[in-house]
């Protein structure tokens, strides 16, 4: 009944109620949709490096004065169980002659099954007995093609193949690199390993792999840095979260505003009832009854305004996501309920709260004083 | 029944003190039917608050069925409301959100009655008034004295044993104000105690006793 009273009160004041859930409707899409949009961007962004989660790099310890990593010691990493592939990198600045140009351009030496792992072929193959591969963007400005034959240091090499565009990747970028066998590579430099990828099976795997590394290499003398590509994610995970809070706080400033409003109609409709409030407590009300009635009310704005909201906050974030991200295909994940349920707690507390000075102050009233007014 | 031992009420503003009420003492026996007249300003408002437990004197005893109302809180102020007065106001002072039915129901919704013994005590007391017909109506498609029935089909919801009159028929046309007050006697014969304030003098042959308060002290001429 109490109910019922309420929804009459704010029946009678139709226009004021509405305008009221307008308002809670707006800060309640506003913070959920952000919200969805900001996880939409996120797992956006953190797909890309989802392969890369359980990838380790492993390079000297440049600071303790080491600046290659022995053989001896690579071979200790690929017995290490977890280890699920284990590719040796060796790579210098090198005085390579194009058609028409000579440049100093990085050679990596490696593997042809390690290239073949790490990176696909745009043009032709990958192959490195006596050719080399070069990286998208060396051959575009050079305008190389397969084929063509390229002089690095005093060999003459045939390129096999094209790597495809890469962009930004955490382990290595291939874009500007030529590929050159191990055996080719000895030919040209005398520079040892300075990079080793290693790919562990499983992403729980990552720390165990770490300290066996430690264990087996540098326990007398720090000889080599580990650094997990796992942490890269972290960082952007709580770097997008801390954005996330921000933005959500800003679209709560809306919402704040829709309070302030909510606040004002109810201090008006006490004033407006106040005879009614002495008539209530003549004939029987406890002020937690009048209370009770006026929070009832704040309530049923909170509610409806943040059920719309809420609702319409799916709209919201897949527009944003539109409009942004080109793909709604982030949408629809577990976070999205999380963000509109967050949106319409804050929407139902942030009335309630509205109503509660409102309330009190007609529940405060003198039954005499409020039955005299006119 | 009631008693009022030298009740005083002043009201104070910052540069001078009203005695609404000045040393009254009276006393309202059980079913008796007491009418308090006086010009307008006397005090006789002022006095029947007293008795109805809306305001507090700044001196003196209310004694209401026996309970001294000074010594209780408001929670039990509000119960002694609720169960012992029933109200009746010049204004009706309806709630214009709800029905007939649902402004009568509203005293026993208060007290925690159950929907079913509610609604069921709230038709009959609309029909003890002459409205049963009337009861899915709001105030606003009543006329005045019809309203002023509900309100007293409301003042009776928790069956109190007094029953406070403000100038009921204040507002009402000579036919609804005489219909109204047959209604107060008749439920006066049955034993409730009523008081009734009004400046009206025709009211009076209402009353077993007159009280008349002039200046806010009661006249015993």
């Amino acid at each position: 009944m109490y109910l019922e009273l309420a929804k009459r009160n704010l029946q009678r004041t139709k226009v004021r109620s509405v305008l009221a859930i307008v308002g809670i409707i707006i800060g309640v899409m506003a913070i959920a949709s952000i919200g969805i949009f900001g996880e939409s961007l996120k797992t956006s962004v953190l797909e890309k490096f989802k392969e890369l989660a359980n990838e380790i790099i492993v390079t000297p310890a440049h600071s303790k004065g080491f600046s290659t990593i022995d053989e001896s010691d690579i071979y200790k990493i690929e017995k290490i169980s977890y280890a699920e592939f284990v590719i040796p990198i060796k790579s210098d600045q090198l005085f390579v002659e194009y058609k028409k140009k000579k440049a100093y351009t990085t050679v990596f030496g490696m593997d042809e099954k390690d290239v073949e792992e790490l990176f696909d072929a745009e043009e032709g193959n990958i192959k490195l007995r006596g050719s080399c591969v070069v990286g998208y963007k060396l051959a575009n400005e050079n305008n190389l093609r397969v084929g063509y034959k390229i002089k690095v240091g005093n060999d003459e090499l045939r390129i096999s193949g094209i790597l495809k565009e890469e962009g930004r990747r955490f382990d290595i970028n291939p874009d500007f690199v030529i590929f050159v066998s191990l055996k080719d590579f000895e030919k040209l430099s005398d520079k040892g390993y300075n990079m080793v990828i290693v790919k562990v099976d499983r992403l729980e795997n990552v720390e165990a792999f770490k300290s066996a590394v430690e264990k087996s290499i540098n326990s007398r003398e720090k000889k080599v840095n580990i650094f997990e590509l796992q942490l890269i994610i972290k960082r952007i995970n709580e770097a997008f979260s801390q954005i996330n809070t921000f933005l959500m706080a800003i679209a709560a400033i809306s919402l704040l505003v829709a309070g302030v409003s909510i606040l004002n109609i109810m201090l008006m409709s006490t004033i407006e009832r106040t005879k009614e409030i002495g008539v209530m407590r003549a004939i029987g009300a406890y002020r937690q009854t009048i209370l009770k009635v006026f929070l009832l009310e704040a309530l049923i704005l909170g509610v409806i305004g943040s059920i719309i909201g809420g609702a319409l906050s799916i709209l919201g974030g897949y527009a944003i996501d539109m409009a942004i991200l080109k793909s709604a295909k982030y949408l629809f994940m577990p976070s999205t309920a999380l963000f509109i349920a967050e949106g319409f707690g804050v929407g139902v507390i942030t009335a309630v709260m509205s109503g509660l000075y409102p309330a009190w102050k007609a529940s405060k009233l003198e039954p005499i004083e409020a039955l005299r007014y006119e | 029944m009631i008693e009022l031992i030298d009740v005083t009420k002043i009201y104070k503003t910052e540069y001078y003190e009203v005695y609404a009420l000045n040393g009254v003492t009276m006393g309202v026996d059980e079913s008796e039917f007491v009418a308090i007249m006086g010009p307008s300003g006397s005090g006789k408002s002022t006095l029947l608050n007293m008795i109805g437990c809306l305001d507090k004197p700044t001196s003196g005893e209310v004694i209401i069925n026996g309970v001294e109302t000074s010594k209780l809180n408001d929670k039990q102020l509000t119960e002694l409301r609720r169960d012992t007065i029933g109200f009746i106001f010049q204004q009706y002072n309806l709630i214009p959100t709800l029905t007939a039915l649902e402004n009568v129901e509203l005293p026993m919704i208060f007290k925690g009655t159950s929907k079913q013994g509610r609604e069921k005590r709230a038709k009959e007391l609309l029909k003890l008034v002459g409205l049963e017909e009337a009861a899915d109506r709001k105030p606003m498609e009543l006329s005045g004295g019809e309203q002023q029935r509900v309100a007293i089909a409301r003042a009776l919801a928790n069956n109190p044993p007094i029953l406070l009159c403000d100038e009921p028929t204040g507002n009402l046309d000579t036919r609804s104000g005489d219909a109204v007050m047959r209604i107060i006697k008749e439920l006066n014969e049955k034993g409730v105690t009523v008081v009734l304030v009004t400046h009206d003098p025709t009211l009076s042959k209402y009353a077993d006793r007159i009280i008349r308060i002039r200046d806010g002290v009661v006249d015993v001429s």
